[in-house]
């Protein structure tokens, strides 16, 4: 059984395959990925044993902490975290619970981490498994139960998070990743990079066996990627609805083009190698979502307008050569005409910002240029159509801005007809 | 009277004539090798193309925008003629020295020794140009892109400065390697690139210092209110 992972290339260390080796085997396995969460982690790890101890008593549950070389002490939080059961109102464990600790080995990112926990996974043959990230805040014990039943008990292999989220938040899912993942795969995911994820024993060993884990999914995009491979390859999907997703603050200084490569550059390799499949998808479909869905208040929020604006301005000033490299005529004059637009009047239509993403898509995909260049170039133009959407839904209420964002989704599939066409023309 | 005439005429044109059959061998081998040498490279021309075709080397070029850069000098060529025309004169050249190298005449030979000695140095002088070149274009839109995503107002100066900069390090590089005015060379592009940067300071520290003051100012009022930004875009 274990000569595999040598094949597979998946380096575990002696100590973890002598208790794999113990364990034989497990129902359940939840996997957390970290490197330096020494802060965070031990809120996730006691979220963790509580939702499999109150949910999942009488399973062989494992926990396993898939880290990165931490050097604050996050493998030692996780070793000495315990569990008060009695405050979440459960008397003892009756089942059984087994946490382990392991580095893992590869390129450095949450992808490699991943792979460890697949492997694992394989190993033990568990039924169900969830990924959840180390600085989440607001995980509860309800998450585990949220992201594993419907898969141990429902028959489902892909359970996609469902968070509630500000209408401003997470605007590169709202007006890239979500829409195009709806148009070409025809399953209306809401979060598909959402992070933390349910799936079943079966594609996580279908995941493993993919050629992937020397590429930037290991680095990063393997948050889409897994979502992607799900859908493309027929998986039963769902969403587990977890309520607000609050985790540690993010460097302040990340860079948003260097974010926007890095997820649209993902989703662009995915649409390339799934090509023959999306062509044939023909509009999208809900997928059924489980837990208790509620909304709150909108807070009003600072957003920088003027300062995205000019941005935009900046960028087509400076970059319209490159532009007018790849970019038709009809893109390119309302994106000159929107540049001498006032701020009440700013306005990036649908129809426009689809085909700037499809036109990307197809850049990346002639090779038109340096990937890296290309999609770092649509970062003024992502903010101009972030500008326009946030003038747009300023007033909304949650609900408005689904309904507006709907409206996004649809012009995304009606044009897809463009993308597939174009697709294999010669340049 | 005939000794005379012997040793003033018949000998020297027995002599010339010696020496032209001695030689005749060699010229004809050296117009065969010039006339082969048209062959071969009509020969690698084609096969050049044929390869670079399948490369897709034409698109590598527009990749690294060496194809504007050659319309913007006026060459409408493709990178693919382009280069198998300068590898079709290059054979031809080659061929035409091993030819007149056959002729054996002392004078050519010192020449053509000479031409070889140097002729390596021809080739990494080229190389780095070409490499500069493409590196400057790389760097220069890497510049230009990511100067613009941080809102700085003067990126196209800004790329045109590393473009310029790197283009110019490949040149004094390449000129060191072909050994023309060496030390000239090292000065002088010492003094450019430091009094360049000298200028650039003196500019911004001085003629343009409202200027710097007013993008100072605006910059630092455009953290405060990115400060502010609660947008999230993941």
């Amino acid at each position: 059984m274990f000569n595999t992972m040598a094949e597979n290339s998946v380096i575990l260390e002696k100590d973890i395959r002598e208790k794999l080796n113990e364990l034989k085997e497990a129902d359940l396995l939840v996997g957390i990925p970290s490197f330096n969460n020494s802060i965070t982690i031990r809120h996730v790890v006691k979220a963790v044993e509580a939702g499999l101890s109150k949910y999942f008593p009488n399973q062989k549950s494992v926990l396993i902490n898939s880290d990165g070389g931490s050097k604050d002490g996050t493998m030692d939080v996780v070793r000495d975290t315990t569990t008060d059961f009695d405050t979440i109102l459960v008397d003892s464990r009756e089942g059984f619970f087994h946490k382990m600790v392991t580095p893992y080995h590869g390129i450095p990112g949450k992808g490699s981490a991943f792979r460890t926990i697949f492997e694992i996974a394989r190993l033990l043959d568990v039924k169900a498994c969830a990924v959840v990230d180390s600085d989440l805040r607001s995980i509860t014990p309800e998450w585990i139960e949220l992201l594993i039943k419907p898969v141990l008990e429902e028959g489902y292999d892909y359970v996609s998070p469902y968070y509630l989220r500000h209408k401003f938040d997470g605007t590169i899912t709202n007006s890239i990743i979500y829409p195009v993942t709806r148009a070409l795969y025809g399953k209306r995911i809401r979060q598909p990079i959402g992070g933390d994820f349910g799936f079943s024993g079966k594609l996580a060993s279908f995941y493993l066996s993919k050629d992937v884990w020397e590429t930037d999914v290991a680095r990063f995009g393997i948050d889409i990627w897994m979502t992607t491979t799900a859908v493309a390859n027929g998986f039963k999907i769902c969403q587990a609805f977890l309520g607000a997703k609050i985790h540690a603050a993010k460097d302040p200084g990340a860079d948003l083009s260097a974010m926007l490569y890095q997820v649209v550059s993902s989703l662009f390799d995915l649409i390339e190698e799934y090509a023959p499949m999306w062509k044939e998808v023909k509009g999208s479909e809900p997928v059924h979502t489980f837990g208790f869905e509620y909304s709150v208040g909108l807070e009003q929020i600072n957003v920088n307008l003027d300062g995205m604006i000019e941005k935009f301005r900046l960028g087509m000033k400076e970059l319209s050569p490159l532009y007018e490299s790849f970019l038709p005529e009809d893109i390119l004059k309302p994106l000159k005409d929107l540049t001498e637009k006032p701020k009440e009047t700013f306005s990036m239509s649908d129809d426009l910002w689809v085909k700037i993403v499809y036109t990307y898509a197809l850049a990346c995909h002639k090779k038109i240029m340096n990937r890296e260049h290309l999609i770092k170039s649509l970062t003024p133009l992502y903010l101009g159509k972030v500008t326009s959407f946030v003038i747009e839904a300023w007033e909304s209420t949650a609900e408005e801005f689904e309904k507006r964002l709907e409206e996004l989704c649809i012009a995304y599939e009606e044009n897809k007809p463009y993308l597939i066409e174009k697709w294999d023309e010669n340049v | 009277m005939n000794t005379i005439f012997d040793s003033v005429v018949t000998e020297p044109l027995k002599d010339f004539f010696q020496k032209f059959l001695k030689f005749m061998p060699n010229l004809l081998s050296s117009v065969i090798i010039f006339i082969l040498g048209f062959v071969a490279a009509w020969i690698l021309k084609i096969v050049i193309s044929k390869v670079l075709g399948v490369l897709n080397f034409d698109r590598f070029c527009e990749k690294f925008g060496m194809t504007e850069e050659l319309a913007r000098a006026g060459i409408k060529d493709t990178p693919t003629n382009l280069l198998s025309r300068i590898l079709y004169w290059l054979v031809v050249i080659v061929f035409t020295i091993i030819a007149l190298s056959t002729l054996k005449v002392p004078a050519i030979e010192n020449l053509i020794e000479a031409f070889f000695l140097y002729l390596p140095n021809l080739f990494i002088a080229a190389l780095i140009i070409i490499v500069g070149y493409m590196l400057s274009n790389f760097l220069g839109r890497a510049t230009l892109i990511a100067s613009v995503n941080a809102g700085i107002e003067f990126s196209s100066l800004l790329s045109r400065g590393v473009k310029t900069i790197i283009f110019l390090f490949a040149v004094a590089m390449a000129l060191e390697q072909l050994g023309i005015g060496r030390e000239t060379v090292v000065v002088a592009f010492t003094i450019l690139f430091g009094g360049f940067v000298f200028a650039l300071a003196l500019a911004f520290g001085l003629a343009g210092k409202d200027i710097a003051k007013e993008y100072l100012e605006k910059k630092f009022k455009a953290k405060e209110t990115e400060k502010r930004d609660e947008l999230k875009h993941l």
